[in-house]
C-alpha cells in the first residue's frame, strides 16, 4: 500500500481508538475553554454586570427567584410594571431561564459556595454555549463522523453569530435556548435513527426545557413535524419515525402545556397546528400500514384513495371551521411579518420598531458567520449525497433557517448552529479527502477496499452506522445505502432517491463513470495535500481571528455603559445611564412612578427599582401608545395624560450632544406611529416632518415637532450650553433655533454629564387652580390680560 | 360682649394654649403707621384670640416674611392696599410663593391701581377700572351712597348665624368659574359699581347699551374667601372700611351696633384656619376575614375600608372625631374609578367612616381615593395604593364542570392503558416468541 507520508504501521487498534477518544475528550474541553473564555471580554473590558435591556429583567426576576422560592416567584404580581395595570410575571414570562440559575444559585449554596446571584446571571451564558458546543458535537457526530463532530464544536463555539447573543451578561433567554435547540435536535435525530422511545422521551422533554425557556422553541415545534412530514413525502415511513414522533409530541406537548404562559397554546393556535396535523397525519399513515397488511392490494389502492381524499377535505374544513369561529387563534403578527417584511410597518408598528425584527443586511452575514457562510451551502450539498434521515433534517433546517435569518436580524442566532453543523461537515470531507495518507490505486478493487481501513492520521474511526464519504465511492454501495436507509419504502421513492443519487453522483467530481475507464483518480502526492491543508489552516486561522476581533469589539458592549477612546487611545467609559439611573434611586419617592419609552423600562426597574409605564415586554400596544401620545403631543395635552397615570418623572434619552445616535428623537417617529395607530385623528405622522417631507429638528422643523413634548424635552436649555454660539445636535447635523424651546408641565430634575439623560418632574396640579402656562408667566412676573367678568345676561337690545 | 373675651383670655392663660388656629399663631400685619390707629378693635379682637401681632409698614424689609426660605408667620394680613410700590416679599409673587407653603393671608383689596390688583387675579377675581365704588341709594339713609348696609346669607357656614348686616365701603369684585373661590358675601342685589363723583354717568352708559357692562346686583362679589389646593386660605375684602373701628362702632339700626365685628371674627376665624378645619387622621383597609391589612388583594375579595375624621376644635385647640359629614365617598380607582360608593359614619365609633365593598374582578394597581371637596371646609384628600392580584395558582378552583372532557380522556386512557397492559401480559406465550422471531 503506498502512502503519501509514512505512517506507523505496528499500531493495534485498540491504541488507535483509545487514544483517538482521549484526543476527542480534550479537543472538547479545550473547545468548551475557549468557548467560555472568548465570551469573557465584556467582562475583562467593563465589568460583570447584565448587559442591555431584557437581560435586566430576567436578572430582577431571578433575583425574585432566589430570595422568595420557586412558588413565589410563579405568582408574582409585579405592580411598578405597566403601571396601573402591573403584570403578572408568573404568567407572561418563560420562567427556563431563571428557574436554571435558581437551581445554580441553590445548588451552589447548598455547597455552601456563597456565589452572588449576578455573578451566576452573567455567567450562565458562557457557561451553557460549553454544552451547546458539546451537543453540537454530539449532532454532528450523527451526520457524519467525530472528527466533523469537533470542528463543528469548534465552530459553534467562538462564531460571533452565537456569541453575540451569550457573551458574559447578555442573561437572556437565548443563552440556554440554543443548547436545547441542539440538544432536542441531537435527541430528535438519534431516536428517529434507533426508533428508540427513550431518545424520544428525552427529546420530549428537553423540548419541554425549551418551551419553558424561549418563546423560539415554536421553530422546534415546526421544525420536527416538517421533517417527519417529508419523510413521510419520500416514502420513509417507518415504524422508528411512527414511535420516535408520536412519543415526542405526546410527551413534549403535555409538558409543554404546563408552562402558565404558554397553557393550551399548543391546541388552539396556528402556530403549533403543523405539529398536531403531522401527529395526526402519521397515526393514519400507521392505521394504513395495518389495513395494508390485511387486505389485497387493490382494494387497499382504492381505499386509501378515498380515505386519503376524504381525512384531507375533513381537515382542511375543520381547521378553517375552527379558526373561523375562533377556537384556534389565527397566526399572530409577528409570524405574518416573517413572510411579508413590509407587514409589520404596515399593521403593528411595535414590531418594526425593534431594530432586531429589521432584516438581516448582507454584510451582517459575512460579520456573524465569516467563511462558514460560503462552505454552508457545500456542507448542505453533501448532504444530499447519503441523504439518510438526519441529513434530509440538516437540509429542511438549513432551508427554513436561511430563510428566517434573511427576514429578521435576531433569527441568525438559529441559523448559526445548522451553518456551523454543515461547514463542518463539508470542512471535514475536505480534510478527510486530503489528510488520507493513501495515493490513488490502478485498481478499483483496492479503492473499495480503502474505504474500510482505518483513519488513523485523523485520529477518527468510521462510524459503524454512517457511510463513510469518500469521492471515489461507487455507485453500486451508495445506492444501496439508501435503500437500506428506507428499508420499507414503496418502490416508486426508490426509484426518485436514486435518481436523486445518480444526479448528484453526475455532479460530483468522483464520477464512476470516468473511474471505470481505468484512469486513477485522487490526490497525488504530498505537496497537492499540504497546499490545500495549509490553506484550510490559514482560513481556520483568520476564522479565530475574525471571531476574537467581532467578539472583543462589537458583542462586548454591555449597552448601559457605553466606550469611546480618547485621543490618546485609552478608553473612556461613558456611563450616563447608571448615572441616572442611580440618581431616580436614590433621590426620588418610593413609590414615584417614570415615564420613559418603553426600551428603558427593563433597566429603570432593574437599576432604579421605580415603576415604570412601559417596559420591554410588550404586551400590550394601547398602553405603549397612550405614552406614545403624551411623548409627541403638545404640553395641555400631554398633562392630563401624566397626571392620570400619577407619572412624577418622565425620562429621555438625548444623544445631541455627544453624538449618541440611538437617542429618543431618533426613535420618536416610532412613537408617533404607534400613537397613531391608536389615535389616527390625533397624532399623524406627516405632521412631524417638514413641508419637503424630511425630518428635522432645527428651525425648519414642523410647529407640530417643536411643540412635542419630545421634542422640547431633548432640546431644553441645550442652546444655553452653547454661550450664545450656534447649538448644533451632533447625531442630526442640525443647527437647533435659540432661544430653546420652554416647558410649563415640567421641571428639569437631572441632565447626565453627556446629557444623554435627561430626567424631568412632573408639576403637580397649580395649587390655585390656574393653568401651567399662566402659573409660569405669573411668577416670572409678566402682566396677564385684564379678565372681563362673565356675561351672564343677554343685551336687551340687540 | 367683654365677658366672654374675659373668660375666653382667662382660659387661654391657665390652658398655656395661646393659638386658636390650627396653623400657628403669628401674624404680620401690613398697614401704614399712620392708619394703624383706625383698626384698633379689630387688632385687639385678634390678639384677645391669642395671635402675636407683628406690624410692618409696606415699604419697608422688616421683618421680614420668609427668612432663611421658611415663612416666619403663619398669617399675613393687608390693609395695605393702595401703595403703589411694595416691598419685594410681600407683593404679588411673594405672596403667591407664601401661599402656596401653607401660610394664609386676610387682604383688603384696594380701589386704585396697585400691585395687588395683579394678585387678586391670580385667584380669578376680577378686579373694576380703578376708582370704582359699590354705590346703592337703598335703603335711604343719611350715609353717603358708597357706606353700604349688607345683609350676610342667613346660613352661610363660615359665618355666625343670624349674624347683624354690617356696614360696607369699597369695590365690588366679580368672580369667575374658579371652584377654589368661597363667595362670603354678595353685594346688594340693588347696587351697582360705579365712580362716586359721577354715579350716574356708568348708568346713562349702561343704559345705551342694554344693559352691558354693569357692574350690578348680587352676583358681584364683596367678601370672597379662596381656598387653595393645598388648604392655605385667602379672604378678600372689597375695602378695609369693614375693619375699621368706625364701622364697628357704627350703628346699622338706630340701637343695634352694626354687625361687622362679629363678622371680621367671623372670616378671620376661617382664614386662620379656626373654623371648618379638618383632617384625615388615617385610613386603614383590610379584607374582610383577616384581621391585619394587607397592600395586596386578590381580586374578587371583600375589602372594609375605614377613614378617621377629625375636626378642629378651635375652643380647646384640639382635634376632635367628627361624625357629620354625611357625603363622603370613596372611589377604588385604577385610571378611571372602577368603584364609587359612600363612606358612610359608623355609629358606634365617632368619626370612622367605613365601607365594605367587593374588589372588582381586574387585577392592578388600584388606589383607595377620598377626594372630598365642600365649598369652605377644609378639601378631605387621602389616596391609598394596593396591588390586586390574580389568584395564586392554589387557589384557583379544584374541579371545574368546564373541564368534564379532560377528566374523561384522563381517566379512559389509564383504563385502556391497564386493560391494554393487562391483555399483553395475559397473551399466549407462542405469539410472544413469534414477535421475537420477527
Amino acid at each position: 500500500m503506498r502512502t503519501a507520508y509514512p505512517i506507523p504501521q505496528n499500531l493495534s487498534p485498540e491504541t488507535v481508538n483509545n487514544t483517538a477518544s482521549l484526543l476527542r475528550i480534550v479537543a472538547l474541553i479545550l473547545i468548551s475553554g475557549a468557548a467560555i473564555a472568548s465570551r469573557l471580554f465584556a467582562v475583562i473590558n467593563f465589568e460583570s454586570i447584565i448587559h442591555e435591556f431584557d437581560p435586566w429583567f430576567n436578572f430582577r426576576a431571578t433575583k425574585v427567584l432566589a430570595s422568595e422560592g420557586f412558588y413565589e416567584f410563579w405568582n408574582w404580581f409585579d405592580p411598578t410594571a405597566w403601571y396601573p395595570l402591573g403584570r403578572v410575571v408568573g404568567g407572561t414570562i418563560y420562567p427556563g431561564l431563571m428557574a436554571t440559575s435558581g437551581v445554580i444559585y441553590n445548588v451552589l449554596h447548598a455547597l455552601h459556595l456563597p456565589v452572588d446571584i449576578r455573578n451566576i446571571c452573567v455567567l450562565l451564558a458562557p457557561g451553557f454555549s460549553a454544552f451547546t458546543a458539546w451537543s453540537t458535537y454530539m449532532f454532528t457526530k450523527e451526520l457524519k463522523d467525530e472528527s466533523a463532530g469537533l470542528l463543528a464544536a469548534a465552530f459553534i463555539g467562538i462564531v460571533p453569530g452565537y456569541i453575540s447573543r451569550s457573551v458574559a451578561g447578555s442573561y437572556d433567554n437565548e443563552a440556554i435556548a440554543i443548547f436545547l435547540l441542539m440538544f432536542t435536535f441531537f435527541c430528535w435525530i438519534k431516536a428517529l435513527k434507533s426508533g428508540s422511545v427513550l431518545f424520544s422521551t428525552v427529546a420530549g422533554v428537553f423540548y419541554f426545557y425549551m418551551v419553558a425557556a424561549w418563546g423560539g422553541y415554536v421553530f422546534i415545534t415546526n421544525m420536527i413535524p416538517l421533517h417527519a412530514l417529508v419523510l413521510l413525502l419520500m416514502g420513509r415511513f417507518s415504524s422508528r419515525l411512527y414511535v420516535a414522533y408520536s412519543s415526542w409530541y405526546a410527551i413534549g406537548t403535555l409538558a409543554s402545556m404546563q408552562v402558565p404562559f404558554v397553557g393550551f397554546q399548543p391546541v388552539k393556535t396556528s402556530e403549533h397546528m403543523a405539529a398536531l396535523g403531522v401527529f395526526g397525519l402519521l397515526q393514519i399513515v400507521a392505521f394504513a400500514q395495518l389495513v395494508r397488511a390485511h387486505v389485497s392490494s387493490k382494494q387497499f389502492q382504492s381505499l386509501l384513495y378515498y380515505a386519503v381524499v376524504a381525512t384531507g377535505l375533513l381537515g382542511a374544513i375543520a381547521f378553517a371551521l375552527l379558526t373561523y369561529k375562533g377556537w384556534i387563534a389565527p397566526w399572530t403578527g409577528r409570524f405574518y411579518s416573517l413572510w411579508d417584511t413590509g407587514y409589520a410597518k404596515k399593521y403593528i408598528p411595535i414590531i418594526a420598531s425593534v431594530s432586531e425584527h429589521q432584516p438581516t443586511a448582507w454584510p451582517a452575514f459575512f460579520m456573524d458567520l465569516q467563511f462558514l457562510i460560503f462552505l454552508f451551502p457545500a456542507g448542505v450539498a453533501l448532504c444530499f449525497r447519503q441523504l439518510r434521515d438526519e441529513h434530509v433534517f440538516v437540509i429542511i433546517y438549513a432551508v427554513m433557517a436561511s430563510y428566517f435569518a434573511g427576514v429578521m436580524v435576531r433569527l441568525m442566532l438559529t441559523l448559526t448552529p445548522v451553518v456551523c453543523v454543515s461547514s463542518a461537515v463539508a470542512l471535514s470531507a475536505l480534510l478527510d479527502t486530503y489528510i488520507d495518507p493513501q495515493e490513488p490505486l490502478e485498481d478499483q478493487e483496492e479503492s473499495k477496499e480503502r474505504t474500510k481501513a482505518p483513519d488513523a492520521s485523523n485520529g477518527a474511526t468510521t462510524h459503524q452506522d454512517s457511510t463513510p464519504v469518500s469521492p471515489a465511492m461507487p455507485k453500486k454501495g451508495k445506492k444501496a445505502a439508501a435503500t437500506a436507509a428506507s428499508s420499507s419504502s414503496a418502490t416508486k421513492t426508490q426509484t426518485t432517491s436514486s435518481t436523486v443519487t445518480f444526479i448528484l453522483d453526475a455532479l460530483s467530481s468522483s464520477s464512476t463513470k470516468k473511474s471505470s475507464s481505468s484512469k486513477p483518480r485522487g490526490i497525488f502526492g504530498f505537496d497537492a495535500r499540504l497546499a490545500v491543508i495549509l490553506n484550510t489552516i490559514g482560513m481556520l486561522l483568520f476564522f479565530v481571528y475574525h471571531c476574537t476581533w467581532v467578539t472583543s469589539t462589537a458583542y462586548s458592549s454591555p449597552s448601559v455603559v457605553l466606550a469611546s477612546s480618547n485621543s490618546d487611545g485609552s478608553q473612556h467609559i461613558i456611563d450616563d445611564f447608571r448615572e441616572a439611573y442611580y440618581w431616580l434611586r436614590q433621590n426620588t419617592e418610593k413609590d414615584a412612578v417614570v415615564m420613559s419609552w418603553w426600551d428603558y423600562g427593563y433597566q429603570i426597574a432593574g437599576f432604579a427599582d421605580r415603576a415604570t409605564l412601559v417596559d420591554n415586554n410588550t404586551w400590550n400596544n394601547t398602553h405603549i401608545a397612550t405614552v406614545g401620545k403624551a411623548m409627541s403631543s403638545s404640553e395641555e395635552v400631554a398633562y392630563p395624560i401624566l397626571r392620570k397615570h400619577d407619572v412624577d418623572y418622565v425620562l429621555v434619552i438625548f444623544g445631541g450632544l455627544l453624538g449618541y445616535s440611538g437617542d429618543d428623537i431618533n426613535k420618536f417617529l416610532w412613537m408617533v406611529r404607534i400613537a397613531q395607530g391608536v389615535w389616527p385623528d390625533e397624532i399623524q405622522e406627516a405632521n412631524y416632518f417638514t413641508p419637503n417631507g424630511e425630518y428635522r429638528v432645527d428651525n425648519q422643523a414642523s410647529n407640530t415637532m417643536k411643540n412635542s413634548l419630545m421634542y422640547k424635552m431633548s432640546f431644553y436649555r441645550y442652546p444655553d450650553l452653547f454661550g450664545g454660539g450656534q447649538a448644533t445636535d451632533r447625531v442630526r447635523q442640525q443647527s437647533i433655533p435659540s432661544p430653546g424651546p420652554t416647558l410649563d408641565i415640567l421641571d428639569e430634575a437631572y441632565t447626565t454629564e453627556n446629557w444623554i439623560v435627561r430626567i424631568y418632574q412632573v408639576k403637580k396640579d397649580d395649587f390655585l387652580g390656574r393653568d401651567h402656562k399662566t402659573a409660569n408667566a405669573f411668577a416670572q412676573g409678566k402682566r396677564r390680560r385684564k379678565a372681563k367678568p362673565p356675561v351672564r345676561r343677554k343685551a336687551l337690545l340687540a | 360682649m367683654f365677658l366672654p373675651t374675659l373668660f375666653w383670655l382667662a382660659a387661654v392663660a391657665i390652658a398655656g394654649v395661646h393659638a386658636r388656629s390650627s396653623a400657628g399663631d403669628s401674624v404680620l400685619v401690613v398697614v401704614e403707621p399712620e392708619h394703624q390707629a383706625k383698626y384698633s378693635i379689630f387688632f385687639q379682637n385678634i390678639k384677645d384670640r391669642g395671635y402675636e401681632l407683628t406690624f410692618r409698614a409696606p415699604q419697608t424689609e422688616e421683618p421680614r416674611l420668609v427668612e432663611f426660605d421658611a415663612p416666619k408667620f403663619s398669617h399675613v394680613v393687608i390693609l395695605a392696599p393702595e401703595i403703589k410700590s411694595i416691598a419685594k416679599d410681600i407683593g404679588p409673587q411673594g405672596l403667591v410663593d407664601v401661599l402656596s407653603r401653607g401660610v394664609n393671608l386676610l387682604v383688603a383689596l384696594p380701589q386704585k391701581q396697585s400691585p395687588l390688583s395683579a394678585f387678586a387675579a391670580e385667584f380669578s377675581l376680577i378686579l373694576p377700572p380703578p376708582n370704582t365704588h359699590l354705590i346703592s341709594y337703598f335703603p335711604e339713609r343719611n350715609e353717603s351712597a358708597t357706606i353700604i348696609p349688607v345683609a350676610p346669607s342667613k346660613d352661610h357656614p363660615i359665618l355666625t348665624n343670624g349674624i347683624t348686616p354690617i356696614w360696607f365701603s369699597g369695590a365690588p369684585h366679580a368672580l369667575s368659574t374658579n371652584p377654589y373661590l368661597v363667595p362670603i358675601l354678595h353685594a346688594p342685589a340693588q347696587s351697582f359699581a360705579g365712580e362716586p363723583d359721577s354715579p350716574g354717568d356708568v348708568l346713562a352708559d349702561a343704559a345705551e347699551k342694554g344693559g352691558e357692562g354693569l357692574w350690578a346686583g348680587s352676583q358681584l362679589g364683596i367678601v370672597t374667601g379662596f381656598q387653595a389646593s393645598n388648604n392655605a386660605r385667602v379672604t378678600f375684602v372689597g375695602g378695609r372700611e369693614v375693619f375699621s373701628d368706625e364701622f364697628a362702632q357704627k350703628e346699622i339700626n338706630p340701637g343695634t351696633k352694626s354687625g361687622n365685628t362679629q363678622f371680621v371674627n367671623d372670616i378671620v376665624a376661617w382664614t386662620f384656619q379656626e373654623s371648618l378645619v379638618f383632617r384625615v387622621d388615617k385610613v386603614e383597609h383590610r379584607g374582610l376575614n383577616t384581621p391585619i391589612s394587607s397592600d395586596k388583594y386578590t381580586v374578587n375579595d371583600n375589602v372594609i375600608f375605614s377613614a378617621y375624621i377629625s375636626k378642629y376644635d378651635p375652643q380647646t385647640s384640639t382635634w376632635a372625631s367628627y361624625s357629620g359629614i354625611d357625603d363622603l365617598q370613596l372611589e377604588f380607582t385604577m385610571l378611571d374609578p372602577h368603584i364609587r360608593t359612600a363612606l358612610l359614619p359608623e355609629s358606634e365609633t365617632p368619626g370612622k367612616y367605613s365601607v365594605t365593598f367587593r374588589v372588582p374582578d381586574r387585577h392592578g394597581v388600584f388606589k383607595f381615593v377620598i377626594n372630598h371637596r365642600r365649598n369652605g371646609m377644609t378639601y378631605l384628600q387621602s389616596s391609598t395604593t394596593v396591588a390586586v392580584v390574580p389568584p395564586r395558582h392554589d387557589e384557583y378552583p379544584r374541579f371545574l364542570s368546564a373541564a368534564w372532557p379532560y377528566y374523561v380522556g384522563a381517566m379512559s386512557t389509564s383504563i385502556g392503558f391497564v386493560l391494554f397492559s393487562a391483555l399483553w401480559m395475559a397473551r399466549d406465550v407462542r405469539e410472544e416468541k413469534k414477535g421475537k422471531t420477527e
